[in-house]
């Protein structure tokens, strides 16, 4: 069935209005999927008013498998702090676990906690917060380059006084200033494409309050351990573009941003300025939304997902922590130097025996091999690292609590104590603080 | 129909589809009529070689055995996604329907999924992809394979393009 969808007369007073149709979300919290996937919505322009990744990624999916394969959307977003890693990628190495949120417990996390997310495009991990906005554009795969869309950023940059932007060979967005050097980073990109449709997006540092602390978040603890499978991302010195600003932020908003992208945006694909008006003055408190006769434009961010099952399901499966971690290519964890990853190790804690061993190979997220011993003895260790893995063979990693860390450990028959500092190391290399 | 009849019609068909003349068509019609064993002893001749394309970029070729596939991206997905860093293979025993992912690349920061052009239950993925991701560049149509399926019904592969209208596709997109 349909959703209800109910017209209000459009005032004289606004000529533009008069091909336009309001959709008031609380008449109609259906209609937003219905519009977004009708054949004439050719060009479409929303922001959302959710801060909420997993709500915003599971719109932006929605928009790319729903859209009219032969339309071009613009959606806008927002998240509250969070660590997004790309697809391919690993959590344990790429984000510092101990520094966010555990969603490995079952907990609500505090408002100002940094959340871990994977996202269904490739590239590596990023950093998101209240000063970073979220820019994706969805069109046709076969007018899609992977630098139409940066390029249109850059622009809308320049407009706003940010001249020194440029998009570099990594489909970054760079900015250059009198005090570097090397230009840095404001702006990263990924894509997922699909048969008929490519999707773009990108972050924009803008005026993040955590620009000097957003690497804690994104270094793990386990680095010299893991040797992982996927993809790895390349680490770049970040700024904000509120730098170029003498006076700082009051030079520029983040609203003006938004209109200058929405106007670069509609100069790409040709979209009437009805809509980027439209769109540029949709409410920033309630969503709604307006539509003319070829595009729709206005505000989105209903945190359930508008009822609309494929979003539910994209939110859903982006909170599970199978897909959160089991999702993770093969990887293993080794405190010496193994074939698959010759590194010179770190001393281990003076607390422990430097016969010490702590291997660990994981697929799809659980243990497949493992070695775990203290003793300097072969045959000993040899023993002890069979009754460990005993206990943690085809066991999901995140699904191993700090607690129960001791009881697996526990297994190698050691000193107390010994058991209780390996346990302390294990858990803080795997993101137990 | 006799069972003899409904594993051959789909060669029929596909011999047809691969824009053979008419009469050379008509010609071979006659070895349809074979029983099972002696289409194995054709399988070194081109006409049982059966490849095709889909319009997202995969292909699919029929073993000898006429109940396995291997599935992979083209020469020209592999070309237009750029240097291929990861390989997402299926695991085995996977059920897969015509048009569901049945794999995943990544390339330059794009993730895309690999469809797949038949319906079936992987029997395996390509191993040499695991540690060489980027083997799919060298060898897309060829040893780079994603998987392999024993696929539900032959007949799928009669609705999917052979190599020319595959290639009319990538013409008209471009």
């Amino acid at each position: 069935m349909l959703p209800f969808i109910r017209p209000l007369r459009c005032r004289p007073s606004r000529p533009f209005l008069t091909q336009c149709t309001r959709f008031n979300s609380s008449s109609s919290s259906h209609v937003f999927p219905h519009l977004a996937s009708r054949q004439s919505a050719q060009h479409q322009i929303y922001q959302s008013l959710s801060t909420d990744p997993y709500v915003n990624l599971s719109i932006e999916h929605f928009l790319l498998q729903h859209t009219p394969i032969d339309s071009s959307i613009l959606f806008l977003y927002v998240n509250r702090p969070c660590v997004v890693i790309g697809r391919n990628q690993n959590p344990w190495l790429e984000t510092n676990l101990q520094a966010i949120y555990n969603d490995r417990i079952e907990s609500t996390p505090d408002e100002n906690e940094v959340l871990y997310v994977r996202r269904r495009s490739g590239g590596g991990a990023v950093f998101h917060d209240e000063g970073n906005l979220n820019y994706s554009v969805i069109c046709p795969r076969t007018s899609f380059t992977r630098n139409k869309h940066a390029e249109m950023v850059v622009q809308a940059l320049h407009r706003i006084g940010a001249t020194d932007t440029r998009v570099n060979d990594r489909h970054d967005i760079v900015m250059s200033s009198d005090k570097d050097t090397q230009p840095r980073k404001i702006s990263g990109s990924a894509f997922k494409l699909t048969r008929h449709r490519a999707l773009h997006h990108g972050t924009c540092l803008l005026d993040s309050p955590h620009i000097d602390g957003l690497g804690f978040f994104l270094r793990s603890p386990a680095r010299d351990y893991i040797k992982a499978k996927g993809v790895e991302s390349v680490r770049s010195p970040v700024t904000n573009v509120s730098t170029v600003f003498p006076e700082g932020f009051g030079a520029f908003s983040v609203r003006s941003v938004i209109d200058k992208i929405m106007e670069e945006f509609a100069h790409l694909y040709n979209v009437s300025p009805d809509a980027v008006r439209r769109a540029q003055r949709a409410h920033t408190d309630e969503p709604e939304l307006f539509s003319g006769e070829n595009w729709v434009a206005g505000s989105v961010g209903d945190s359930q997902g508008y009822g609309e099952p494929e979003i539910q399901k994209g939110i859903d499966e982006l909170r599970s922590l199978e897909w959160k971690y089991t999702q993770t290519p093969q990887f293993t964890f080794s405190t010496y130097p193994i074939e698959d990853d010759p590194r010179e190790r770190p001393s281990l804690p003076a607390s422990l025996p430097p016969s010490t061993k702590v291997f660990l190979r994981l697929k799809h997220g659980a243990v497949v091999e493992s070695h775990i011993s203290t003793s300097a003895d072969p045959s000993i260790a040899s023993e002890q690292a069979n009754r460990v893995h005993e206990s943690l063979n085809g066991r999901n990693l995140h699904e191993i609590p700090p607690s129960q860390w001791d009881a697996v450990l526990e297994r190698l028959d050691e000193d107390a104590s010994i058991v209780h500092e390996l346990s302390i190391f294990v858990k803080s290399k795997l993101g137990y603080s | 129909m006799s069972a003899v009849a409904r594993t051959v019609r789909p060669f029929a068909s596909r011999v047809l589809s691969q824009k053979l003349p008419i009469t050379a068509a008509r010609r071979v019609s006659p070895a349809m009529g074979f029983p099972r064993g002696s289409i194995r002893s054709f399988s070194q001749s081109p006409f049982w070689e059966v490849k095709k394309y889909t319009e997202s970029h995969e292909w699919v070729e029929l073993a000898a055995d006429g109940k396995t596939a291997k599935v992979g991206i083209t020469q020209y997905a592999s070309e237009s996604l750029g240097d291929v860093v990861f390989v997402e293979l299926p695991d085995a025993d996977l059920e897969v329907s015509a048009g569901e992912p049945v794999g995943a690349v990544e390339s330059v920061k794009s993730a895309s999924d690999v469809l797949s052009p038949v319906s079936g239950k992987v029997l395996q993925g390509n191993s040499i992809l695991e540690d060489n991701a980027k083997f799919i560049n060298q060898s897309p149509e060829d040893e780079a394979w994603i998987a392999e399926l024993e696929i539900s019904d032959a007949a799928e592969l009669d609705a999917l393009l052979d190599a020319e209208a595959y290639k009319a596709t990538i013409d008209a997109d471009h």
